[in-house]
């Protein structure tokens, strides 16, 4: 419960933080008459320049990390999570092949489309009878995928003319720039319908962690609640993609991160933490992107691939110490 | 012996085709006629010579290399999802060519192409020592996702260092977009120098690197020096990569299409295995080359595309098929 109210006070502290700094630095006296009175410099800077981005900055956060831990308690294995495995450039994939193809799809749709296609294609080829390192076979399935959705996009960004080239390219590394309230009511709406879907479905995530002899003995059908979680930890990644692109490593990183630091052991609690973790992080990462280089807006996704790839790589060898990799 | 002319004709119909084909067909009659009895007025002469020969001894050096390369650096790991690409060589070169841009300001292909070296022997090395390939713990699932991780932080680098500075943006499309299509502007001389260099290295360490995989106790055992020849091992790798990814810019897969072709072909000898890979390799990039040249023309499709999607399918093959219980 603590570490609960910890997170949600560094969630907010980011949020000011980043509403606070760049190019015009703002203080919180100012935000707050800002807000209050709705006119003046920080009101401009509320309402359009950095309020949308960073809202849907702490969205995209919260349902990748959702995301990330639904398959990271799923498999029981914390290299699982939507970017390692394929359906997030499967996602980002689908949405070029919209742009090349001229398909006036929503954006979400065809990224959901292509997500689900991508796990699908990841848990049919991983398929094998002996069950032995089946967690294993899976993300290097998964890593297959992603390998092959990568060169499909790269070969499709070729065929486009420059300038779609240079925007596609430009959402393909994750980008939050420019962002409306349109899409904070688009990610916020998205997560508030799967967040309920998810949480419907805590109890079972919770019994199929303790293993499928046991789930199955206590009552639960493990196939169908499998599926429906797949499916639903599928679409939130898609719904933080179809927002801001591919954004690498947040949905790997938040839900050990949040554990970490609240301490919650039951899947309720770590993926409330990761939700609150995603954000933290998302949000941060889009702050540093926008003032690393002084005048210049970043995509996200290059923040969150330099600070995800030492993680990855610290995990890497936290694993291989303990044998278990 | 069959296996070997097999091999042989295979080569010679790939180099035949990629002399061949293009937008000027070519008749073996010319091709020949223009080593032997050069013209400089015969505008087909001059295509051969300028266009399509740099093109085909670009693709020579970048497939041999690339695929003895990955035979390698496979036996050296027991791993048989090891594969330069993995290693990092290709990102490891496009970071150190927009560095070097960045700093000097220069973009002139020789100097970019000196970049790419290191940056992809940097790579390589760093990821091979993170995948746990000090300690002979390179396993599948280790290495691809020390390379999945070293591939985004570099990536993000670049595309950090391209979207601040524009003018690098010119210099990195042109470097990504690279193929066999601009190798008549690499430094082909030095860089076949380089591979050969490295490809004769890995052919006299080969029976050592046989030891090695027994095991590095039996290996002792036998006499050999497991961290010298590891060393030796990798210098031979990085010689052969960096000088393909300095020619041919980043080709991904091929090291792993190669060598269980080159298994079934030469049997279990580790030299045999190499020379085939080397002519597996060739051909490989050869005929890709050639489908992606006529696949959407008057068009390319970029061969590095070509092989990522003929390799990523089949490294999901080689997934599936890894025993369990075998070295993760």
């Amino acid at each position: 419960m603590r570490g609960g109210l910890v997170l949600i006070g560094l969630l907010l502290a980011s949020v000011l933080l980043s509403l606070m700094i760049g190019q015009v630095m703002l203080s919180p006296v100012q935000l707050w008459t800002g807000l209050m009175t709705g006119t003046g410099p920080a009101s401009l800077t509320l309402r359009v320049l950095r309020g949308p981005g960073i809202a849907t900055a702490a969205g995209v956060g919260a349902v990748l990390g959702v995301s990330g831990t639904i398959f990271q308690i799923l498999l029981r294995n914390p290299l699982a999570a939507p970017d390692i495995m394929g359906f997030m450039s499967g996602a980002g994939l689908a949405v070029i092949c919209g742009i090349a193809f001229g398909l006036s799809l929503p954006l979400p749709l065809l990224a959901a489309v292509g997500g689900l296609l991508a796990a699908v294609a990841v848990a049919m080829l991983s398929y094998r009878r002996d069950a032995a390192q089946a967690g294993l076979t899976l993300i290097l399935v998964g890593l297959g995928i992603g390998f092959f959705t990568s060169a499909a996009s790269s070969f499709l960004l070729t065929r486009l003319s420059p300038q779609d080239a240079s925007d596609a390219q430009r959402w393909l590394s994750g980008s939050l720039a420019a962002r409306n309230w349109g899409h904070v009511t688009q990610v916020f709406g998205l997560a508030a319908i799967l967040f309920v879907i998810t949480a419907l479905q805590v109890r079972a995530l919770a019994l199929l962690e303790l293993g499928d002899d046991l789930a199955t003995g206590l009552g639960t059908r493990i196939r169908r609640a499998r599926y429906g979680l797949i499916a639903t930890g599928v679409l939130l990644a898609a719904a933080g993609v179809a927002v801001a692109g591919p954004v690498p490593f947040v949905a790997l990183m938040a839900g050990p991160l949040g554990m970490k630091i609240t301490g919650a052991r039951q899947p309720g609690g770590r993926l409330f933490s990761a939700a609150v973790t995603g954000a933290i992080v998302t949000v941060l990462a889009d702050l540093a992107a926008r003032s690393v280089v002084p005048g210049l807006q970043l995509p996200v996704g290059v923040m969150t691939g330099i600070l995800g790839a030492p993680y990855l790589l610290w995990l890497l060898a936290r694993e291989m110490e303990a044998g278990d990799l | 012996m069959k296996q070997t002319i097999g091999l042989c004709i295979i080569l010679l119909i790939a180099i035949a085709l990629t002399l061949g084909i293009g937008v000027r067909d070519v008749t073996l009659m010319d091709m020949l006629q223009a080593f032997i009895a050069f013209d400089p007025t015969n505008p087909v002469h001059v295509v051969i010579h300028s266009v399509r020969t740099p093109r085909l001894v670009a693709a020579l050096v970048a497939g041999a290399g690339l695929g003895m390369a990955g035979t390698v650096i496979q036996s050296l790991t027991r791993n048989p999802l090891a594969d330069p690409g993995i290693l990092g060589v290709n990102s490891g070169a496009a970071f150190a060519v927009v560095v070097g841009a960045l700093l000097t300001g220069r973009s002139d292909s020789g100097w970019m192409s000196a970049m790419a070296f290191p940056g992809a022997a940097l790579a390589a090395i760093s990821v091979f020592m993170l995948g746990g390939g000090a300690r002979g713990q390179a396993g599948p699932v280790r290495l691809a996702l020390a390379g999945t991780a070293l591939n985004a932080l570099l990536l993000s680098l670049v595309s950090a260092i391209v979207l601040a500075r524009n003018e690098t943006l010119e210099i990195f499309r042109f470097w990504v977009t690279g193929s066999l299509a601009q190798a008549d502007v690499r430094p082909l001389a030095g860089m076949s120098v380089t591979a050969a260099i490295g490809a004769a290295l890995a052919l006299l360490l080969a029976p050592r690197i046989e030891a090695l995989s027994l095991g590095s106790a039996l290996a002792r055992g036998l006499g050999t020096k497991p961290a010298r020849i590891q060393f030796g091992a990798l210098l031979a790798v990085t010689l052969m990569t960096g000088s393909a990814v300095a020619v041919a810019g980043p080709i991904a897969f091929l090291g792993l299409l190669v060598p269980p072709l080159a298994r079934r072909v030469a049997g279990h000898a580790l030299r045999r295995e190499l020379l085939a890979s080397a002519v597996i390799g060739a051909s490989i990039l050869l005929y890709a080359d050639t489908a992606g040249r006529l696949i959407l023309a008057p068009s390319e499709i970029r061969v590095g595309i070509m092989t990522a999607l003929i390799g990523a399918p089949m490294f999901i093959f080689i997934a599936r098929r890894l025993r369990p219980g075998a070295s993760t």
